[in-house]
């Protein structure tokens, strides 16, 4: 498993950053985590380059590597990193430019396989999605941006899960909010689900949406085999059906304090571009944090 | 759908959100290309200034890389027949071209040298430990020497001596906001008012002065600096202390931060015959444009400078190749030929008429209403664009709007400078925002200020100082 985790600040991303270390610590995983920068306009990019070389000889660190010393600290205060690491510091003289316009630092993790530090600039959707492709990443975690359109462009385009982490407290989230349907891949779905309640100790909650209740469909073999996982894994769980439209019910279920996982649309990428999908509306409109799995 | 996979669906959508507009612009050039031509205008004109319409968007927008907007001026040009390949070929190389890459050079070259330590020391003798002074200092010596030197280069050495200031007054630079954007501003915007004063200032100069040239009009780099010097020295005050009550900085004094960048520099290495050397090889180029520019032109003595330096070891090709922008270079070269076609097809004269008609009656009967249009609209297309593109597009269409050829031309390369409102708008800006302590909002506060009294002083200064000269 290889999460991709990326941060923009350290006013803004300290939730990112606290829920993306614990569902990697969950996955045990290969982390990365990723500052991209502004993106500098053609015209004077290579001055701008010059310009921070001149900074490096008065001891001053290009953008983008304060956030990345903050996120080192984070690692560091919660031992997430390896002793000896945090012994030596933020290992800013290992930040090289690996010829890919990006800089990068390996660091040996503890509680999960090891961590990496990135720094690129560009426009984000563009170089999160060149770095889902290169790196392979199973899921890429983000806070939410103001930009409407930026959570349609994420969807679309990284070819990996998707958390966004909005507005995410350690004690508000108490539920995991699980939608379920007829689709294939719900198990994957459903394991992702169990992995974070088991990291962040909470429960969930199965939430199966119908057009119409009278229709018993939805209780199939898939939708048992599911329901087996959960139960089977330890977690705690409950089961509620409702009536009506789709998005709605998940948003309205959602309320203030559940953490969504579900599973990204299997539309094609033409339809879902003009039609939009049930996770982009309700990615649109929870103010929680959501986790959709592809 | 149609035996496409989704990921190649994807992949094909991701590449059409990237490159929107690019096709945007292609849609637009397209529909241009099939309206009726007007009867005053040649077919070939036409055709240019869609190109020129086309390769606007496309450097503003950036969806594809500059040097492929180049590429396109290049071979749109000659596959819509607005000339051949060999004429194309000879109006892509000039002496502008030539400037830019040696500018961009010698950049690599100065800032290389650890000049800067010896500029900051210089700085605070002249100043003292007051910030308005100090800011007045940064403002002054970015100004004199990007008129020289060029603005991009000048930021670069200035930046991290200011920022080391800042650092040495408060290590949160939460808590000195207000000075940060003092001194910061004071770099940018100096080493925009500076850029103006001399034609080696920028490339925007050398660009119209080329223009001027092929008019048949010859400015020397005496002459220019006569005409223009004294806007710097009017403006930098004024900028100065709009600077100081836009930014009130947190700290009046900065007593104790001046002693320990003194300390720092005094601690940096000595001067050594290298050094020296640098800086007289620099004074040979300088006297080289002062004297013979109007003979063997700008870009020639900047390129005989870079070849000194690279023969004598100041500078090594690797580190040359790797800072140079070769794809800037080559859109520089790609939209003066454009220019230069819209000049030469009347599609400029044809685009200056249509303004007249528009506004003609205004500008007969509003006093200063065609210096003011001049400015604002080469103003606003600087803050978008760059200040050589704007130039490089916008000149020929100014030169043919009235008889004063050299004042116009003066007119529009310094508006060009007024870049004031955005991050993005100049190298200089550019610089100074990457170091991430100022904000792209903090520009449209303060740009509006100084780009509004710098219009007004513009035109009291063409109106009241030049006509001197005639």
């Amino acid at each position: 498993m290889k999460i991709l985790i990326a941060i923009g600040s350290k006013d803004f991303s300290t939730p990112t950053l606290r829920l993306g270390m614990k569902v990697a610590q969950a996955f045990h995983a290969k982390t990365t985590i990723i500052d991209v920068g502004e993106k500098i306009s053609e015209f004077s990019s290579h001055l701008v380059e010059l310009a921070h070389d001149q900074m490096e000889s008065w001891d001053f660190d290009p953008p983008g590597v304060d956030v990345l010393e903050w996120a080192f600290n984070y690692l560091s205060d919660n031992k997430l990193i390896d002793a000896k690491q945090i012994e030596i510091g933020f290992p800013r003289s290992r930040l090289i430019d690996d010829g890919e316009d990006r800089k990068l630092v390996y660091l040996p993790g503890t509680v999960c396989e090891n961590v990496n530090l990135i720094l690129r600039n560009g426009d984000i959707v563009a170089e999160l999605r060149d770095e889902v492709q290169v790196g392979k990443y199973d899921v890429t975690i983000l806070g939410k941006s103001r930009k409407r359109n930026m959570s349609h462009d994420l969807l679309q385009y990284i070819n990996s899960s998707i958390f966004v982490v909005n507005n995410y407290d350690n004690q508000k989230f108490d539920k995991i909010l699980l939608p379920l349907n007829e689709a294939s891949g719900m198990m994957k779905v459903a394991k992702y689900a169990i992995r974070v309640a088991l990291a962040l100790k909470i429960e969930i909650e199965i939430l199966t949406v119908l057009e119409n209740k009278s229709s018993n469909q939805i209780k199939s073999y898939n939708y048992n085999k599911v329901v087996k996982l959960i139960r089977r894994s330890g977690v705690q769980y409950a089961i509620e059906e409702k009536e009506g439209v789709v998005a709605e019910q998940i948003i309205k279920k959602a309320d203030k304090n559940k953490i969504i996982v579900m599973k990204a649309s299997s539309m094609s990428p033409i339809k879902r571009y003009f039609k939009g999908s049930i996770p982009l509306s309700v990615m649109n409109a929870c103010d929680v944090p959501i986790l959709i799995v592809k | 759908m149609l035996g496409f996979s989704n990921i190649s669906l994807s992949n094909f959508l991701f590449w059409a959100t990237q490159k929107k507009w690019f096709l945007y612009a292609l849609g637009l050039g397209v529909l241009l290309l099939s309206l009726p031509t007007p009867h005053d205008l040649q077919i070939k004109a036409k055709i240019s200034i869609i190109i020129l319409i086309v390769s606007l968007i496309l450097i503003i927008k950036e969806p594809i890389p500059l040097p492929a907007v180049a590429i396109f001026i290049l071979i749109a040009q000659i596959y819509g027949g607005v000339d051949t390949v060999d004429g194309i070929s000879k109006s892509f190389m000039s002496d502008a071209v030539f400037f830019i890459m040696g500018s961009l050079m010698l950049a690599v070259v100065i800032i290389k040298q650890g000049w800067d330590s010896r500029i900051a020391l210089g700085i605070l003798k002249f100043t003292g430990n007051k910030t308005a002074g100090i800011a007045l200092g940064f403002l002054s010596i970015s100004a004199v020497l990007s008129s020289f030197i060029g603005e991009h280069t000048v930021a670069a050495i200035m930046l991290p001596i200011g920022m080391t200031l800042i650092r040495f007054t408060s290590a949160n630079p939460s808590k000195v906001k207000n000075l940060s954007a003092v001194i910061l501003f004071s770099i940018a915007y100096g080493c925009l008012i500076g850029s103006v004063g001399t034609p080696s200032g920028g490339g925007r100069n050398v660009i119209m002065i080329n223009y001027l040239n092929q008019a048949g009009i010859s400015i020397s780099y005496f002459e220019w600096m006569l005409r223009v010097y004294p806007f710097i020295f009017i403006q930098i005050p004024i900028v100065s202390w709009i600077i100081m009550k836009t930014f009130k900085p947190e700290h009046r004094i900065l007593d104790s931060s001046v002693r320990k960048l003194v300390i720092k520099v005094a601690r940096s290495r000595a001067i050594t015959g290298r050094n020296t050397l640098t800086v007289l090889i620099f004074i040979l180029i300088l006297s080289g444009w002062v004297f013979f520019s109007e003979k063997f032109g700008l870009g020639t003595i900047a390129l005989t400078g870079v070849f000194l330096y690279l023969l004598g070891g100041f500078v090594k090709w690797s580190d040359l190749n790797k800072h140079t922008h070769w794809g800037v270079i080559i859109l520089f070269g790609a939209t003066i030929s454009l220019g230069t076609s819209i000049s030469k097809t009347g599609g400029a004269m044809w685009l200056a008429d249509q303004l007249v008609y528009f506004l003609g009656t205004f500008m007969e009967t509003i006093p200063f209403f065609r210096e003011f249009v001049i400015i604002v609209v080469t103003t606003s297309m600087s803050n978008v664009l760059s200040s050589s593109a704007t130039v490089a597009v916008l000149g020929p269409i100014n030169l043919n709007l009235v008889p004063e050829i050299l004042n116009i031309g003066l007119l529009t390369a310094m508006s060009s400078a007024f870049s004031y409102f955005t991050a993005v708008a100049a190298p200089a800006c550019t610089i100074v925002y990457s170091s991430g302590m100022i904000r792209a909002k903090d520009f449209i506060k303060i740009g509006f200020r100084v780009g509004v009294i710098s219009i007004l002083l513009l035109i009291a200064y063409v109106n009241i100082y030049w006509p001197l000269f005639t």
